[in-house]
């Protein structure tokens, strides 16, 4: 049994939100989700939760998930941050090493869900 | 017209495919079922011809596109094209059955933009990769319309040259096949070239 978890879901789509929500919750009802349209938003909400993990899409209006990670890293030293974008060039890779968050790739499947989340059940 | 010597044609082709096959990848796990691909025919059109081309001399059918402006390696307005009356179906076999039919078709265009996405980065990435080079996009635009009122959109100038890379891509519930629409200007062309040229030298020497 592990302990209740916040997740920020930092998406600008709808369904994508929507998806990570529904794998999350079929594995974890009881832990609590947010989520954000934008990098913005998402900064404004870390400043009423504490999250143990935030994931964050690449390509989206405003800001984008490239500079609302390296932001949101430094806010949330203690979270797990994941990119999970459909940007998969190397490049992309790259920066996210550099910025010391994970990388994962879209489409959102339950097993890529399952691999982000497995990191707050082994701890 | 413009035209690639062989050697770079089958180069170009090649790279496609990769990308392509990566897209099929990540789509195929999207809708968790086996894609068939067919080999992209790549060939490059007047604006107007490739959308001849693409009505297939019938008359102009309703189809789904979303744009994505990428620049980087070349510069490139891509679209990707699908049957109008097949895409809720592919909406649903994405999200599974966990979302209930009326929230579904609120969301269809936001889901087909999703979709489109994440299709049309796995491309680009690929090729980005390959060409060693980077690709950024901007974010998808989604349109319903026939061929030439979707490739006609702002930005697109009449004189730019389409690469069209026609693929079948078959999925065996929809029966769905899907073209992707390069449109370009002779700068862009001139920068594919130079990288399709780098690539062929890159392991040129390996022979």
């Amino acid at each position: 049994m592990t302990e209740v978890k916040t997740i920020l879901v930092v998406d600008d789509s709808k369904v994508s939100r929507m998806m990570i929500r529904a794998f999350i919750l079929d594995k974890h009802p009881d832990w609590i989700i947010e989520d954000a349209a934008t990098g913005e938003i998402a900064l404004e909400k870390i400043r009423t939760i504490i999250p143990d993990l935030i994931s964050v899409d690449v390509n989206m209006p405003g800001m984008g998930g490239l500079a609302a990670a390296e932001q949101l890293r430094a806010e949330c030293p203690q979270a797990y941050i994941s990119l999970l974008t459909a940007n998969i060039q190397e490049s992309t890779r790259r920066k996210a090493q550099e910025l010391n968050v994970g990388f994962l790739e879209k489409p959102i499947t339950k097993q890529r869900i399952e691999q982000m989340i497995s990191i707050l059940e082994n701890n | 017209m413009f035209q690639l010597i062989e050697i770079q044609h089958d180069a170009l082709v090649e790279v496609f495919n990769v990308g392509v096959g990566r897209a099929a990848a990540a789509l195929s796990s999207m809708v968790n079922e086996e894609i068939i691909l067919s080999v992209p025919d790549v060939y490059f059109l007047s604006i107007q011809d490739a959308t001849t081309a693409l009505n297939g001399g019938r008359e102009a059918p309703k189809v789904c596109g979303v744009s994505q402006r990428f620049a980087g390696a070349f510069n490139t307005n891509v679209t990707l094209m699908f049957p109008e009356d097949k895409s809720l179906e592919l909406v649903r076999l994405m999200v599974g059955e966990s979302i209930p039919l009326e929230q579904l078709t609120e969301m269809e265009h936001e889901a087909l933009s999703e979709i489109g996405n994440i299709l049309l980065n796995s491309c680009m990435g690929t090729m980005a990769d390959i060409l060693n080079s980077e690709m950024h996009g901007s974010l998808p635009e989604y349109q319903v319309g026939t061929p030439e009122e979707i490739l006609g959109i702002s930005g697109n100038n009449i004189s730019d040259l389409v690469l069209i890379l026609r693929i079948n891509f078959i999925l065996e519930k929809l029966k769905l096949q899907g073209y992707v629409a390069f449109v370009m200007d002779a700068a862009a062309m001139e920068d594919i070239c130079r990288h399709i040229n780098d690539y062929l030298a890159s392991f040129a020497h390996n022979d």
